[in-house]
């Protein structure tokens, strides 16, 4: 069942960030722990589970085919570290800052890309959750406070994946 | 959460960068490009590790280009342990490597130096302007990746990559299937030389001593000695005695000169510049209708070498990806023995070094990983130097996109070294 400007059928969650830059990680190890404490995702027919380390404009690709789609990312605000952020599109959107000078693709920018070029493809419904990074130096750990903030993460993937 | 919260940058931390210009009774005083760079980090990360873990590991240096990491540093492991690969193993390494070239430049080409020659301010606000543009641009993009995923096995950081070859031969029938949408890419990089030749470029150039790879019989990308426009040819075992990196005490990159301490440039340019007769037929035409033709000393035209270089990797594709047939073992066998050695490839950026010393249990000892983006530093600053005079007399905000347009030229590599850019420009 496609929602009105719908990609496709599937459910998408995807988690972004470079396992290598400590609190960047935080995405892809949320769906880790999602995976551990509330089953596989191959028990969910169309639910389709991705981590990308740095997607770029790669992440309109992995976005093709969804009708929702729940992005997970670390995220830098004056927020307390491990803060849960939850962004719907919308609010997304005001987040293209600095794209004149940018040089790389934030998912943001990228997003505000896919839907100037190809509305009808994008995913009807897009949520990310954004985890606040403290310490994106080289290293594969978690700072505390962000490993801490996991479970939180976790349980609101459930959320939006069970209540849609 | 009840209110609105401000995330002024989500956390992409491939590296960041920074230029101040400062100024002193009206005149430039000094130019400082402050970079963060990753690579050198990853040399330490490698000390100890098993010699096959260093392609997945320096894979994830740089997202957009991993493929030149895993292949100048399989290179100087086997270099290192006299190990010999087969000529269908050598035949896939290019094939990948095409693969990288297309992602790469259409990325560079369409999405970031665009949007600095036809006026706009991102390739978002281009998109509302000429939608089938940078749809073009992004249906080349997808091409080089979906070829990356089906032999590197991912998209961005491939992994099928190890020291001896591939770990598996890729599917032929899911390599075949590509050559219809890589024939598509082909006639839209012709496309794309002949927009680009309309494009309008700024009145600079300068006089490079240019560096790239060179083989007689093909148009270097995969290995070959390094030649300079100097007349100067080196084996890839002779790059350190002749190309030097010095601490520059602002910048956490090592900044690259030469032997006699000038600067030097890498990347397409040089490419295009020492290699055009290697070119691929159907490159050179696309080059000679648009009149291009070496030397060409404008470095804001890397963009016209990118998209002639799109014709040559397309081209060289469909027939690496047409002929591909996986024959024999897709990794040679060999024994672990110390040793020390060096790979160079040609990274759509430019030259990139790799050097390590294996111990006897096959541990890294050393590594040193000289991307090109460091070694064009000195010349980007030199060039910056070149513009200020003009750049600084336009207002604060032409004259920070007029620096920040001159190194995006460049292309320096997003995860490598730069995520753009913070501009100051100091008066006292």
């Amino acid at each position: 069942m496609n929602e009105p400007g719908g990609g496709g059928s599937a459910i998408k969650l995807i988690g972004i960030g470079q396992s290598l830059r400590g609190d960047d990680g935080a995405g892809s190890a949320a769906i880790r722990l999602w995976q551990e404490r509330y089953g596989k995702a191959s028990d969910r027919p169309g639910l389709e589970v991705a981590l990308a380390e740095a997607p770029g404009i790669g992440l309109l690709d992995m976005l093709e085919g969804a009708r929702f789609a729940i992005l997970v990312d670390a995220v830098r605000s004056d927020a307390r570290p491990g803060t849960i952020h939850l962004l719907s599109a919308d609010q997304l959107a005001a987040f293209t800052s600095g794209s004149g000078s940018a040089h790389g693709w934030g998912v943001a920018e990228t997003l505000a890309l896919g839907k100037q070029l190809m509305p009808g493809e994008m995913p009807g419904k897009l949520y990310l959750i954004g985890i606040e990074a403290g310490d994106v130096s080289l290293g594969e750990s978690l700072s505390p406070e962000v490993e801490l903030a996991l479970a939180e993460a976790a349980c609101l993937i459930e959320q939006l994946i069970s209540k849609d | 959460m009840n209110q609105d919260i401000h995330i002024p940058a989500l956390a992409r931390v491939e590296g960041e960068g920074a230029l101040t210009i400062r100024l002193k009774d009206g005149a430039v005083d000094e130019i400082l490009l402050n970079i963060y760079e990753p690579p050198r980090f990853f040399e330490g990360f490698l000390h100890g590790r098993y010699f096959q873990d260093v392609p997945d590991f320096t894979a994830r240096i740089c997202g957009i280009c991993p493929v030149a990491y895993q292949m100048s540093s399989v290179q100087a492991l086997e270099a290192a342990m006299q190990v010999t690969i087969t000529p269908e193993i050598r035949l896939l390494r290019r094939l990948f490597y095409c693969a990288e070239y297309i992602e790469s430049h259409a990325l560079h080409v369409y999405l970031l130096q665009a949007p600095d020659l036809v006026g706009h301010e991102s390739a978002i606000t281009l998109a509302a302007d000429a939608p089938d543009l940078v749809k073009r641009g992004l249906r080349l993009k997808k091409i080089g990746n979906e070829l990356l995923r089906t032999i590197g096995g991912r998209s961005i950081h491939p992994v099928n990559t190890c020291v001896g070859g591939f770990y598996h031969w890729p599917d032929a029938g899911a390599i075949h299937d590509l050559v219809p949408e890589l024939e598509w890419a082909r006639q839209a990089s012709i496309e794309t030389v002949r927009w680009a030749a309309g494009l309008n470029y700024p009145d600079f150039e300068q006089d490079y001593e240019f560096v790239s790879l060179n083989r007689i019989e093909e148009y270097a990308i995969y290995d070959g000695d390094i030649l300079s426009s100097s007349g100067k040819r080196i084996t890839p075992a002779e790059f350190e005695k002749h190309y030097l990196e010095t601490q520059v005490e602002r910048s956490n990159a090592l900044h690259s000169h030469t032997l006699g301490n000038g600067t030097y440039f890498v990347g397409p340019l040089a490419r295009f510049n020492l290699n055009y007769k290697k070119l691929r037929t159907m490159a050179r035409e696309s080059a000679r209708e648009i009149g291009f033709k070496p030397p060409v000393h404008n470095p804001y035209k890397g963009l016209l070498a990118r998209a002639i270089e799109l014709v040559h990797t397309t081209d060289l594709a469909i027939e690496l990806a047409g002929s591909y047939q996986p024959q024999g073992a897709s990794h040679v066998e060999f024994d672990v023995i110390p040793g020390e050695g060096c790979g160079v490839s040609e990274a759509p950026r430019g030259v990139l070094y790799h050097r390590y010393i294996v111990d006897e249990q096959g541990l890294i000892r050393f590594a040193r990983i000289t991307p090109p983006t460091a070694q064009n530093f000195a010349q980007m600053e030199a060039d910056l130097w070149a513009i200020a005079p003009t750049a600084i007399k336009l207002p604060q905000e032409e004259a920070s996109l007029a620096f920040e347009h001159l190194l995006r030229s460049y292309d320096p590599c997003i995860s490598c070294s730069v995520h753009f850019l913070e501009l100051r420009i100091e008066k006292r």
